[in-house]
C-alpha cells in the first residue's frame, strides 16, 4: 500500500491544487467542486482524491475516521500518479465500529482489491455490483453527509467505468433526522447537487399529496399545471366562503342561529324566545316540547351519519321518529339535517 | 388524520362558540359587518381547532397569521374577540402585514439593479455540474409559488417546502369551512324560506 499516505492527509490537498488544471481532463468540475468544499474532515480531501482515478474507477467507500476511533486513518494515495496506483490497488482500510464497507470492484476494472472490509448487512449492495453500500445506522450525521459524498463519488466513478449498473438511487424519505441521498448514475455528486436533489425530493413529496387533496390534479403531469390547480382550488374554496357568509348575513339580523340557541338552552334558559327570532313559531308548534329535547337527544344519534347524505338528497324525509322533536323535523331535509346538527352539538357539549 | 366528519363536527362548534361570542361584543350590525363577523369567527373557528387537535400544528404559520389578521382589523374588538375564542392572550406582532411587502420589494429592487450593473459582465459562475441539480428554478413554478404564497395566510415569508405543508392543511379545513357553512346557509335559507311563505 501507500504507507506514506496515512502521515500525508493534510498535504493531499496541496498535492491536488497543483495539478488541477484539466490534467485527468474529465469531470473536473466536480473535482473542483470538492476541492473547493471546505473539509469538515480530513476526509473530505479523500473524496476529492477519489475523483481523480482514470476511468477503470475503483469503488471503495471508506467510513469517516472518528477523531476517537482507534483505526488507522484511511490510505490514500498522495497525488495523482499515486491515485492511478490507488486505483489499482485500491486500499481503503478504514472502519468503522458500527459500519463497514467494502469496497467493490466494478465489472469492467481489472483492479485488484487488496483489501475488503466486511460488508454491512445492507439490503442494497449487489455483491457483484459497483454499487456501494451505505449502512445508515451508528454515524453520525456530519459524518454521514460525507459518507454519502463518498458513495457518490464513487458511484460517479462507476459511470466513469461503464461499470455494473450502479443505479442505486433510492432516496431516504424525511423520516430520517436527516437526508440521507443516493446520486443516480451520472449525476453530480458534490455537496449543492445533493443538497438540492434532497429539497426537491421534499418538494415532490409534498406535491403529490397537494395532488391527493385537490380533486382533479391526478391526471396533470407537471408542477406548473398542478400549482395552477391548487391555485385556482384555494381562490374558489376562498370565493365560496365569501359567498357563503354572505348569504348568511343576509339571511337574519342576529348572526348567532338557531344552533346556537340550542346550545343555550342547554342551561334550561329561555330557548323559546331565542327561537322564535330564527323560525316562525307556527312551524314550531311544540316549542314547550323544547325543553323535553334533552332527554331525547340518544335518539336522532342514530341518524347523525345521514345527515350530509340527507341533505345532498333535498328530499322531505319524513322518518318514523318517534320522539316529538323528530317530528318537529319532518318539514324538509335541511331542517332535518339542522336539527340532528344540532342534537349532535348537545351531545358532545 | 381525523376524518371530514369529525372535522365538520368541531369546526361548526369553535365557529358558533366565536359567532356567539362576537355577538355578545358587538350589537346591531350592518349587513357587511354581519358578513365579515361570519368570516371572521370561521377563520379563527378553523385557526382554533387546528390548534387544538394538533398541538404540534400550532407551529403552522397560517393559524397564526389568521389570527394575527383577524386580531388585529379594524377595531380593538376584533381582537378580544379572537383572544376569547381562542382563550388565550395574543403576542403583539405590529409588523407582521407590512413585512412581506417589503421584503418583496427590497428583493425587486435588488434585484433589478443587480441585473442592470452585472447584466453585461455577468459570467457563468454557476459550474457545468449544478446543472444537474437544476438551480434555475422552472419560471412558471416560481409566478405560482408567489401565487400560493399570496393566497395563503401568512405564506409570504415561508420556504417552498414548508409552504406546501401549510397549504395542504389550509385547503383542507377551507374546504371543512366551505362544507359547514354551505350546510348551514342553506339550512337557514330554506327556514327563511318557509318562514315567508307562511
Amino acid at each position: 500500500m501507500e504507507p506514506q499516505l496515512e502521515a500525508t492527509q493534510p498535504q493531499f490537498r496541496s498535492v491536488l491544487s497543483g495539478p488541477d488544471a484539466g490534467e485527468l481532463g474529465f469531470g473536473f468540475d466536480e473535482i473542483h467542486g470538492l476541492i473547493s468544499n471546505p473539509p469538515e474532515a480530513p476526509s473530505s480531501s479523500f473524496t476529492a482524491l477519489l475523483e481523480l482515478p482514470p476511468p477503470q474507477a475503483v469503488e471503495l467507500l471508506v467510513n469517516e475516521d472518528f477523531p476517537a476511533k482507534p483505526m488507522p486513518p484511511p490510505i490514500f494515495p498522495s497525488n495523482i500518479a499515486l491515485i492511478d496506483r490507488a486505483s489499482k490497488f485500491s486500499v481503503f482500510a478504514s472502519a468503522d465500529n458500527s459500519s463497514e464497507k467494502t469496497p467493490i470492484l466494478s465489472a469492467s476494472s481489472p483492479m485488484k482489491l487488496d483489501s475488503v472490509k466486511r460488508e454491512p448487512p445492507d439490503s442494497d449492495s449487489r455483491p457483484n455490483s459497483s454499487s456501494p453500500p451505505v449502512s445508515t445506522q451508528g454515524l453520525k450525521s456530519g459524518k454521514r453527509k460525507q459518507e454519502e459524498k463518498k458513495v457518490k463519488v464513487t458511484n460517479k466513478k462507476s459511470k466513469k467505468a461503464a461499470a455494473a449498473a450502479n443505479d442505486s438511487s433510492e432516496e431516504s424519505g424525511d423520516k430520517l433526522p436527516f437526508v440521507h441521498v443516493r446520486a443516480r448514475r451520472g449525476q453530480a455528486t458534490d455537496r449543492h447537487s445533493l443538497a438540492e436533489r434532497a429539497r426537491r425530493e421534499k418538494i415532490n413529496a409534498r406535491m403529490k399529496l397537494l395532488q391527493e387533496l385537490v380533486p382533479g390534479c391526478n391526471k396533470i403531469s407537471g408542477t406548473a399545471m398542478v400549482l395552477d390547480e391548487i391555485i385556482n382550488h384555494v381562490q374558489a374554496l376562498q370565493r365560496q366562503v365569501e359567498i357563503l357568509s354572505m348569504r348568511l348575513a343576509a339571511v337574519n339580523p342576529r348572526i348567532d342561529f338557531n344552533i346556537d340557541d340550542i346550545l343555550a338552552a342547554e342551561s334550561g334558559s329561555s330557548i323559546d324566545n331565542s327561537y322564535m327570532g330564527m323560525f316562525a313559531p307556527s312551524m314550531w308548534p311544540e316549542l314547550q316540547l323544547e325543553g323535553n329535547r334533552q332527554h331525547q337527544y340518544p335518539q336522532p344519534w342514530q341518524f347523525a351519519g345521514l345527515h350530509h347524505p340527507s341533505l345532498a338528497k333535498e328530499e322531505a324525509d319524513t322518518p318514523n321518529f318517534i320522539t316529538p322533536e323528530n317530528s318537529l323535523i319532518s318539514y324538509d331535509s335541511p331542517a332535518n339535517s339542522a336539527s340532528l346538527h344540532s342534537s349532535q352539538l348537545k351531545m358532545e357539549l | 388524520m381525523r376524518n371530514s366528519a369529525q372535522l365538520r363536527h368541531e369546526f361548526l362548534k369553535a365557529w358558533i362558540k366565536s359567532l356567539k361570542i362576537y355577538s355578545n361584543l358587538k350589537k346591531n350590525m350592518s349587513i357587511s359587518h354581519r358578513k365579515n363577523a361570519i368570516k371572521l369567527s370561521a377563520d379563527v373557528a378553523i385557526a382554533s381547532i387546528t390548534q387544538k387537535a394538533k398541538p404540534s400544528a400550532s407551529s403552522h404559520r397560517w393559524t397564526q397569521s389568521l389570527m394575527a389578521d383577524a386580531a388585529s382589523s379594524d377595531d380593538g374588538t376584533n381582537r378580544i374577540f379572537v383572544e376569547q375564542t381562542l382563550g388565550y392572550k395574543l403576542g403583539n406582532r405590529k409588523k407582521s402585514p407590512t413585512t412581506g411587502l417589503m421584503t418583496k420589494c427590497s428583493k425587486k429592487i435588488l434585484r433589478n439593479n443587480i441585473r442592470v450593473f452585472l447584466g453585461k459582465s455577468r459570467k457563468r459562475t454557476t459550474p457545468k455540474h449544478a446543472k444537474a441539480g437544476s438551480i434555475i428554478a422552472n419560471k412558471g413554478v416560481e409566478k405560482r409559488t408567489r401565487l400560493l404564497k399570496r393566497l395563503v395566510p401568512g405564506g409570504e415569508d415561508m420556504d417552498e417546502i414548508s409552504l406546501m405543508e401549510e397549504a395542504l392543511d389550509y385547503i383542507a379545513l377551507l374546504q371543512v369551512q366551505r362544507d359547514v357553512l354551505k350546510q348551514v346557509a342553506a339550512v337557514a335559507e330554506s327556514l327563511r324560506n318557509l318562514k315567508s311563505v307562511n
